[in-house]
């Protein structure tokens, strides 16, 4: 955790600097005769001096507990990638992504709600030595799960919600 | 006197005009689909009362709210199932359930143990639906008085408070998370002199950061997400015992009952901390005063009842603040918040003046929850237990499709659906990180009230800060906010609690 730490510590700092900046060249209102508080950037640097200040606590904190030295080994990442929770996470990730950000809005949304459906579970519930009758069997209960559940949400959504499907 | 007959009045013809078929049609199905999305692991309550939100956009504004507490109400309850069966809370809420939950199962008692949850439950939303009746009108009329300087002090006061009882081995990253929250507030067109900060030029960010897209990916995707990557729950016991409610555990318990339900009451109108804390510290409490001390954690009904009552004690108590000042008291509340204001209902010191009636339809929203909750504790316990061994990956797929579609059917923006996935992976990436969301979330909608008020005070006093520390309001708010950032400091922590030792002592 000390290492996520430093690294969060560092991106709060980066972020914090990022938005004083912007925040300080926020338009002042003066043509607008405005009064000087009320302008637009003083919330955002009210807001972003707190977070320096949190940055540099973790930051602070971390290196002390030696989380900057991050040790990063091919060995490391090798292992980080090859376990078993990882990999249905970056599965997921990427299955969940390019569902909702790459095939929604650009193939019809039942097409590509039910072939999400159908690929998500036949992926997840395939295991190395299954017999063609227990693939069968997850075949048919993803095809199954991906009509029902596309038909159901595209009716319930364009039919009775009156929602123009993406 | 009169005032009193007034608000029954009130509550009675809030009551009389749910029992209709149609409105009891609504309570019938959201709170079972409640206890069912409470039920199963990786569904939260937050995340059951976002996606049903998008689910009501058509519906009259009383039915719609009338779903969702159902929905919210019935998930907290349904949560306590997966926790005694299972070992695993339901929903966060839950979490102090399994301590206790779990061994009475274990010892052939999950049916006993159902019933304890089920009476906690119920009697916890009681105690805190007679404080939602009582308190809210009185808090309505007290937050007329705040101004600026109040409302500023109360935004910084959440989010203090929130982030640090919702991480209180490590209160920093509370506040870097309700900060957070805060930050992306100030994305979008501010409202005092209309201009655009952090936009980039994009039309789709001139509103900001729709709340239920950012809520459905931080509590939706991110739960998915985590969900597939823990390895899968062992199947539940098939309880064999009675799952009635016992009124001799309600009697012999009831001092524990009541000091867990005002004790999640006042957790609950805490902005931003929640049901799962009101759970702990009722169990903390429990056991502090408990003549059965030895019992806890292998199987107490005294620990079971504290912590199932603490819980849905929290319910009503979350829903005080969303009424009487727009700023919620729990993650779900949060959610509740952005419907009324989808729903056209503008909820905060103006209520008890502009609709009354709508502070007891919602008591009366809660009590016909309640009923269900315990209506359905007795009777479906065997089809429920059915629908816990639908299989994760069945699942989590059909939970992110109603994501997706959720999130998109607001505003129809496929925006909304990108504002989903990076609210997702950013929560999740948060929350291995162990920085609560609670915090964020009440940070988001906290964002707008601390921006307009911070510079509207400010400009009221000519930049004089003075007021923000001496109006009375103002020295109990930024005292406990003090307090509370001291508190994190060891030494300055062990010299507060000597001062107050010897303060007691004199």
């Amino acid at each position: 955790m000390k290492k996520a730490d430093y690294l969060t510590g560092l991106a709060l700092i980066l972020l914090s600097v990022y938005v004083l900046a912007e925040s300080w060249r926020m338009p002042r209102m003066e043509h607008l005769q405005a009064h000087p508080l009320s302008v637009p950037g003083i919330v955002p640097a009210f807001l972003a001096s707190v977070l320096l200040i949190f940055g540099l606590i973790l930051v602070g904190r971390s290196v002390k507990a030696g989380g900057h030295r991050l040790g990063l080994s091919r060995e490391g990442i090798r292992k980080v990638l090859s376990d078993p929770g990882n990999l249905r996470l970056l599965l997921t990730a990427v299955l969940t992504f390019v569902y909702a950000g790459v095939l929604v809005g650009h193939t019809p949304y039942s097409l590509s709600t039910g072939l999400f459906i159908f690929v998500f579970v036949a992926v997840f519930e395939w295991r190395r030595g299954m017999s063609s009758r227990e693939w069968t069997r997850v075949g048919l209960a993803a095809a199954v799960l991906a009509i029902v559940v596309a038909a159901a949400v595209s009716y319930a959504f364009e039919r009775l919600f009156l929602v123009t499907l993406p | 006197m009169g005032v009193l007959i007034d608000n029954l009045t009130l509550f009675l013809k809030a009551i009389g005009g749910f029992i209709t078929p149609w409105a009891l049609f609504h309570m019938a199905w959201s709170t079972l689909l409640g206890i069912i999305i409470g039920a199963l692991p990786g569904l939260t309550a937050t995340m059951g009362v976002a996606l049903i939100t998008t689910l009501t956009y058509k519906l009259h504004p009383d039915l719609a709210i009338l779903v969702l507490i159902c929905v919210y109400v019935g998930a907290i309850y349904g949560g306590s199932r997966t926790a005694i069966l299972l070992n695993i809370p339901g929903t966060p809420a839950n979490a102090a359930t399994t301590l206790d939950g779990f061994p009475l199962a274990k010892q052939g008692l999950a049916g006993r143990a159902m019933g304890v949850a089920t009476s906690g439950s119920v009697l916890g939303s009681i105690i805190g639906m007679f404080f939602l009746a009582t308190l809210a009108p009185l808090l309505g009329n007290y937050a007329l008085k705040f101004q600026s300087y109040e409302f500023f002090w109360l935004a910084i006061f959440g989010i203090v408070i929130s982030g640090h009882l919702t991480s209180l081995d490590d209160p920093i990253k509370g506040w870097i998370a309700g900060f957070l929250g805060l930050m992306t507030a100030m994305v979008g067109q501010e409202g005092i002199h209309a201009y655009e900060r952090f936009t980039y030029e994009t039309t789709q960010l001139m509103g900001g950061f729709a709340l239920i897209p950012a809520m459905v990916g931080a509590f939706g995707l991110a739960e998915v997400l985590s969900v597939m990557r823990n390895p899968p729950a062992e199947m539940a016991k098939n309880p064999q015992d009675s799952v009635i409610p016992r009124l001799a555990d309600i009697m012999k318990y009831k001092r524990t009952i009541v000091r867990s339900g005002l004790i999640g009451t006042v957790i609950g109108i805490i902005p931003g901390v929640g049901e799962d804390i009101g759970a702990w510290v009722s169990y903390a409490a429990a056991r502090r005063k408990s003549k059965e001390r030895e019992k806890f954690g292998k199987g107490s009904i005294e620990g079971l009842m504290a912590a199932e009552t603490g819980n849905n004690a929290v319910v009503p108590g979350a829903i005080i603040p969303v009424l009487t000042l727009a700023i919620p008291g729990s993650a779900p509340a949060a959610v509740l918040l952005a419907a009324m204001f989808i729903h056209g209902i503008r909820p905060g010191p103006m209520i008890m003046v502009e609709s009354p009636l709508f502070v007891y339809q919602v008591v009366a929203m809660v009590f016909f929850a309640t009923i269900a909750i315990l209506i359905y504790g007795i009777a479906l316990t065997k089809p429920l237990l059915k629908i816990l061994a639908i299989p994760r990956t069945r699942l989590m797929p059909v939970v992110f499709v109603l994501c997706v579609i959720g999130s998109y059917a607001i505003t129809s923006r496929v925006f909304d659906v990108w504002v989903m996935l990076g609210f997702g992976i950013f929560g999740y990436i948060l929350r291995e990180m162990k920085y609560p969301m609670a915090p964020l979330v009440l940070g988001i909608i906290l964002g707008d009230l601390l921006d307009k008020n911070m510079r509207r005070g400010l400009v009221l006093t000519d930049g004089d800060i003075t007021p923000f520390f001496t109006r009375p309001i103002c020295i109990v708010l930024w005292m406990i906010t003090l307090i509370s950032i001291l508190m994190t400091i060891e030494p300055v922590r062990r010299a507060l609690q000597r001062l107050f030792q010897i303060l007691s002592a004199r």
